[in-house]
């Protein structure tokens, strides 16, 4: 695409040398493979790097799968770093494979990937980059907090340095996926959550209260596998399992975009709204991984353990229709 | 009311409170339900000051008949460091008018035992309004296993549905108040029917209504309307509006005429611990979950959802001043 307003301000982006350059961090997963070809399909965005965590799959299974979908896009200049492979307090984490299937990708059995991991860890890439280009560089976090927190943890400038981090995450005043508490990436590593919401970055979150409401349906994959795009025929492939699980849980017949949808809200921010205020997400008890949002309706009379926090924003409504048709003209490219 | 029906039972337990007292009025002055009598509890005030208060207010009702109960003083864990709405409802719990202290004393019995005395004595007959923190609902659950059954409905002001608290971001206060007590209930297996501050917010009584009230000759109206002053001062503070919500008199109602709010059905589960201590989560059961989880294969209560405000107002308006 020639050139697309990318922001509220009417602001735009077009050659590549403008583009915004993006590490995203992923556990593909089959909404993340859709998410990182569209990203590589997008002249918006110069991807600067992968990283891998575990959510979808295991941190293993997420690198291999990164570096496969760098080489089925031809994209194996892109690096992958591989990331944390458990929570920041430890333990084995918790991993969709009933949703993503054993290979993290609809059981397709693909062949290992040629290329390597890169030596450094996920963290040190995303400390690295962001350094390198202050005030630079995106960060779409599609999984589990861990190697931003990480990240936060080991660099006290990388907060103010990193420009935005997207963040698939949460659910705001809407039950949660994992349980009707907690959304599956936020309950991944809630402590990890809490340290990236609270670690004053410009972060915009976009919970599954907002991407469930955007869906390919039967009738839309069917338009994806018939159409020309590039990936239409991979991408067909690795959502058979995943519609089949959406039919079982939701009784939806076709798939939640989680993913894409956060790749729109970093290229194309118009197509919401947001809220902006301090989100803290619980670490204990039953409702561990909630996140809550300050709205800010009340003036609190004494402190909170929200009070005191950056604002960070919140998708709060969005353009289902507009958010579809981007998705759609990215994944059908040729 | 049909002429043959007979009144419906309540007990009221309550932390009064200024929205406290014009429940208590409106439920006074109810001719479909029977006040059987007050159980007091922390919240609002200290356990002793609501059960002086729940006196002095049945005093100036002229329905002394009616016995108080005193409540708990500790939370269902021991908990002493109980948390007192003083700058919503004034140091003495009722807009700092100094009023004398009533002259009849509380019932021996507990507010517990009463609970579960009374729902023995009529089962499925009684309903209990509950405008204050959880905790001797709790204490009756626990104390007798029939209680939960025998009781006709616990009607609850509490929770934050889907909405921001208002002592913090997550909670409620009646449920902050006590979140252990709550989750007790919630759980219990009674038919409940929770009332939030989603929808208590949408019960706003203006400054124009407390005029209507002070010109009215209603005794109920009079009295309000003088108490009224500082809880009105706490709105513009820290909501900046110039009403006032009406949490208690809207769910008093709600057991009076449960016409006046829509329900949906799931289980109410309350955090107990963490910075999200006292947050309501309510799982409507509308989707399905791959895992067991807290809230599997628990009872459901009733959450209202919708309320009728312009009607609740009316018969709030109408009670107060036909006193």
């Amino acid at each position: 695409m020639a050139s697309q307003v990318n922001d509220a301000n009417g602001a735009v982006n077009g050659a590549l040398g403008n583009a915004e350059k993006l590490i995203i961090d992923t556990d593909p997963g089959i909404d993340d493979s859709m998410a990182i070809l569209m990203a590589f399909q997008s002249s918006e965005v110069d991807v600067l790097g992968l990283t891998s965590v575990f959510g979808n799959t295991t941190t293993e299974l997420s690198t291999r799968n990164a570096l496969l979908l760098c080489e089925i896009a031809g994209r194996e200049d892109v690096p992958v770093a591989e990331g944390s492979s458990g929570p920041l307090k430890g333990g084995t984490p918790r991993v969709a494979d009933f949703v993503h299937g054993k290979d993290g990708l609809g059981n397709t059995l693909l062949p290992s990937p040629k290329g390597k991991k890169i030596e450094k860890s996920a963290c040190e890439f995303l400390v690295e980059k962001v350094s390198e280009y202050p005030g630079e560089v995106s960060v779409l976090a599609l999984g589990p907090l861990t190697n931003l927190a990480l990240a936060i943890k080991s660099d006290s400038s990388f907060a103010s340095k990193v420009k935005r981090i997207v963040i698939l995450g949460g659910s705001f005043f809407a039950l949660g996926n994992v349980n009707p508490a907690a959304e599956a990436n936020i309950y991944g590593d809630p402590e990890a959550a809490d340290v990236v919401f609270t670690s004053g970055a410009n972060i915009v979150v976009v919970g599954i209260n907002i991407t469930t409401q955007v869906q390919f349906t039967d009738a839309d994959l069917l338009q994806l596998k018939e159409s020309q795009g590039k990936y239409a025929p991979f991408l067909s492939e690795i959502c058979k399992f995943y519609r089949d699980w959406h039919v079982k849980s939701d009784g939806v017949h076709g798939i939640f975009l989680h993913d894409p949808v956060s790749f729109v809200a970093l290229v194309r921010p118009d197509l919401f709204t947001y809220q902006k205020g301090v989100v803290r997400v619980e670490t204990q008890g039953i409702c561990v991984g909630h996140t809550l949002l300050d709205q800010g309706l009340k003036i609190w009379n004494t402190s909170n353990p929200w009070t005191g926090y950056s604002p960070v924003s919140v998708a709060w409504t969005v353009n289902v229709e507009g958010v579809v048709d981007y998705i759609k003209e990215l994944l059908m490219k040729t | 009311m049909a002429p043959d029906m007979e009144p419906k039972k309540i007990i009221i337990d309550t932390d009064p409170g200024i929205d406290d007292a014009m429940a208590i009025f409106v439920a006074l002055n109810s001719p479909e339900v029977e006040v059987i009598g007050l159980t007091t509890i922390y919240g609002n005030v200290y356990t002793t000051l609501a059960t002086r208060n729940a006196l002095h207010l049945l005093e100036v009702a002229g329905r002394t008949d009616i016995p108080v109960a005193e409540g708990s003083h500790l939370t269902l864990t021991k908990g002493t460091k109980l948390r007192i709405a003083d700058f919503v409802h004034g140091a003495d719990g009722l807009g700092n008018q100094n009023f004398p202290p009533p002259k009849g004393k509380p019932i021996e019995e507990s507010a517990a035992a009463f609970l579960v005395r009374q729902a023995k004595l009529n089962p499925g007959k009684v309903t209990v309004v509950a405008l204050g923190p959880l905790t001797n609902i709790a204490l009756a659950v626990q104390m007798d296993p029939e209680f939960a059954k025998n009781i006709a409905q616990i009607v609850i002001l509490g929770g934050a549905f889907a909405v921001n608290g208002n002592v913090n971001p997550a909670a409620e206060a009646n449920i902050f108040g006590d979140p252990d007590a709550a989750d007790v209930v919630f759980t219990s297996g009674a038919d409940i029917l929770a009332v939030g501050i989603n929808v208590t917010h949408q019960v706003i009584l203006t400054s124009s209504d407390r005029e209507i009230l002070a010109n009215s000759n209603g005794k109920y109206a009079q009295y309000l309307h003088k108490i009224l002053d500082v809880y009105f001062s706490y709105h513009l503070e820290s909501y900046n509006t110039k009403g006032v919500y009406l949490h208690d008199p809207t769910v008093v109602l709600a057991a009076v005429d449960p016409s006046l709010v829509t329900c949906i059905e799931g289980v109410v589960r309350v955090q107990t611990s963490g910075i999200t201590r006292g947050l309501t989560v309510l799982f409507n059961k509308q989707k399905r979950f791959g895992e067991i989880h807290e809230w599997s294969n628990k009872p459901t209560v009733k959450v209202a959802v919708t309320v009728d405000a312009p009607r609740v107002m009316k018969l709030v308006m109408d009670r107060l001043l036909d006193s």
